[in-house]
């Protein structure tokens, strides 16, 4: 076991030897804080002209968003909602944010407006003429999730399991400002796949730089070569992804909530704007533990995939382009929803997983007869693919013969 | 301690690298000779245990060549010998020792002693990358030893030294031979004909002489250049005895 921690340190050195590695690492950290940061640079323009700065904008919005912050989306809530913005002139053809009555009478409830459209399925113009409702806005919001069921192609079991969940839910539902965990929400595909490539970067050379320098021939032939030194080098490379992971999410987290606030880990994940349908009782704070804990288990799986990979093919240059290729087939494909097992299996491929709507799909995995949510379901099928690849991986690295040189 | 080479073959695809070899190696030198293509270094890795033979087997003392006991006993520096170029010699060796099983103080204490032997303790702080050809070299040595291995497989272990290099590494190796087995090969000559007790020549994959070698039969470099030029041997020919 002495050995073992010896070897580990010098593997680790290895790795953190390559200048690319760190170039990688802090071009994506670069790119991570810029994301953050770049929605709030820059100004709103209005027929041509500069009305606002973006971060202005924010400043207002989250300080009447914070106003709003534990109110019931009730009738009450509407009907002030629906008062302000009858102050609108109706005369402003769709450009209504431009008014003086907008900007003082309905700004204020524009989160709530806003929500409003979504549960409802309206326009805002179509918004505008309505006359609130609570009941009605419920009720069009369970519509529009049955009709998503229908349109997923989900089973009976499955809309079932939904119905269940939706009648569960505590009606009207409470407005909290949440937007940081909305940001993180938002950011965590993007991070996925910055940490896709620094991990791809980072250990597609652990196994084939041995071949290429030719030290695996002193390696194998030693009496610590074949077994610890293969366990070693896949726990220095998870190692090197969990820090990459970690330290990419602290900055992320640091950014976000330095900004835009910790408030709202409460809030009901059907506050959040594309997941309206997403009755399973969950708040957008436990969404983005899920959500980070989820980019966690796919990068040290993406890491061993790397690894194994790269000793089966024996070089970094056709790892690299294999997991380019993967990943950029997984941004452009998308298999039609009617084949049900691929369309599910290809948006559980790491590429695609960690966007808010694979990763809080209403598409269950039934397994005996009991239905898992993707979110349950994929950490244990990652965890299995993790098991299978290491045991893949060891087979291959002991099977190696030094010849043809 | 005896290393038994038993009708060990190499065979790729459509050609046989190393053919039926078999010879017994006991304490000693053992000088290796045969030109580009004979199969030394294919016997020497297969030796190693990382190129498993087509057929025939490989033991020391009884322990087959693909056992963690075999390959506590063994040292090697391949012909192509590589290194980590941000390590430093020290770094190198303390990693080497780890991959042999030493503790840190074992490693720590070997490694010092090592790198006076082969004249690098004044640069152990150095990368690896700033090193001369012969400097690479006399590592590779270095860490072939450090486990004080019972068999000591060097192929090519002259290669970029220089002559007072030559004759340093020549000493140690008849040092290392009279309690060990060493199984060096080389192109050149001199070096085996001066410290080996046995010479082994080979040829298109297979061994046609294994025999001592002392003045009073020649110069060994014509005798070898001699096989060398002959035909391809035929089966039924056998191995030259003197």
């Amino acid at each position: 076991m002495k050995q073992f921690g010896m070897l580990y340190r010098y593997e680790l050195k290895k790795i953190l030897k390559k200048k690319l590695v760190w170039v990688t690492f802090f071009l994506c950290m670069a790119i991570s804080a810029t994301a953050i940061l770049a929605d709030l640079t820059g100004s709103y323009y209005v027929d041509g002209e500069i009305a606002d700065t973006h971060y202005n904008m924010f400043l207002v919005d989250s300080g009447y968003e914070r106003q709003l912050s534990g109110r019931k989306i009730d009738q009450e809530l509407l009907r002030e909602v629906a008062e302000a913005y009858g102050k609108i002139p109706k005369t402003m053809d769709g450009r209504y944010t431009l008014t003086e009555e907008y900007q003082m009478y309905a700004r204020p409830y524009s989160a709530i407006f806003n929500i409003a459209r979504k549960w409802s399925g309206m326009d805002a113009e179509e918004l505008l003429c309505w006359e609130a409702d609570e009941r009605e806005l419920y009720e069009r919001k369970e519509e529009i999730r049955k009709a998503c069921c229908d349109q997923l192609l989900l089973t009976d079991r499955e809309k079932s399991f939904w119905e269940k969940k939706s009648g569960r839910t505590e009606e009207p539902l409470t407005w909290l400002y949440h937007e940081g965990y909305a940001v993180l929400m938002r950011k965590l595909e993007m991070l996925g796949l910055l940490m896709l490539l620094l991990t791809t970067v980072c250990l597609s050379g652990i196994f084939p730089e041995e071949h290429m320098r030719r030290t695996d021939q002193m390696i194998l032939c030693s009496l610590r070569g074949k077994k610890d030194v293969y366990r070693v080098k896949m726990l220095a490379g998870v190692s090197i992804s969990a820090a990459a992971v970690l330290l990419m999410t602290g900055l992320t987290v640091v950014l976000t909530f330095g900004i835009y606030g910790t408030e709202g880990f409460e809030a009901d994940f059907m506050l959040f704007p594309s997941r309206n349908m997403y009755s399973y009782p969950l708040s957008i704070g436990e969404a983005c533990l899920i959500g980070y804990g989820m980019l966690f288990i796919t990068t040290i799986m993406y890491g061993l995939f790397v690894m194994v990979l790269s000793e089966l093919l024996r070089g970094g240059m056709p790892t690299l382009a294999v997991s380019a290729g993967l990943t950029i087939a997984g941004m452009i494909y998308t298999v039609p929803g009617q084949y049900r097992v691929l369309a599910q299996i290809w948006d559980w491929l790491p590429v695609k997983f960690l966007s808010t709507r694979n990763l809080f799909d209403i598409r269950l995995l039934t397994v005996l007869g009991h239905g898992f949510l993707s979110w349950q379901a994929v950490p244990a099928l990652y965890l299995l693919c993790c098991l299978v690849l290491a045991a893949a991986g060891g087979r291959i690295y002991r099977k190696y013969q030094v010849s043809g040189r | 301690m005896e290393l038994v080479i038993d009708r060990v073959s190499k065979q790729y695809k459509n050609r046989i690298a190393v053919d039926r070899v078999s010879v017994n190696l006991k304490e000693g030198v053992y000088g290796l000779l045969g030109e580009n293509g004979a199969g030394k270094t294919t016997l020497m890795r297969m030796i190693c245990g990382i190129l498993r033979p087509t057929g025939g087997t490989i033991a020391l003392d009884g322990t087959d060549a693909g056992e963690e006991a075999y390959r506590a006993a063994l040292g090697y520096l391949p012909q192509d010998f590589g290194y980590y170029p941000e390590f430093s010699a020290e770094d190198f060796l303390f990693y080497i020792g780890a991959l042999k099983g030493l503790s840190r103080t074992s490693a720590r204490k070997k490694t010092k002693e090592l790198l006076e032997l082969v004249a690098l303790w004044d640069v152990r702080r150095k990368k690896i990358k700033t090193f001369s050809g012969g400097m690479k070299q006399r590592l590779g040595i270095a860490q072939a030893l450090i486990n004080d291995p019972r068999l000591l497989i060097l192929d090519e272990p002259t290669a970029g030294l220089d002559p007072k290099e030559r004759v340093r590494f020549r000493n140690l190796i008849e040092s290392l031979g009279k309690e060990n087995i060493v199984l060096l090969s080389t192109h050149i000559v001199s070096d085996i004909e001066h410290i080996a007790d046995k010479i082994l020549i080979m040829k298109s994959g297979r061994m046609i002489f294994e025999g001592t070698w002392d003045r009073d039969k020649g110069d060994l470099e014509s005798f070898y250049l001699s096989l060398s030029e002959e035909r391809e041997p035929s089966v039924d020919r056998g191995m030259v005895k003197l």
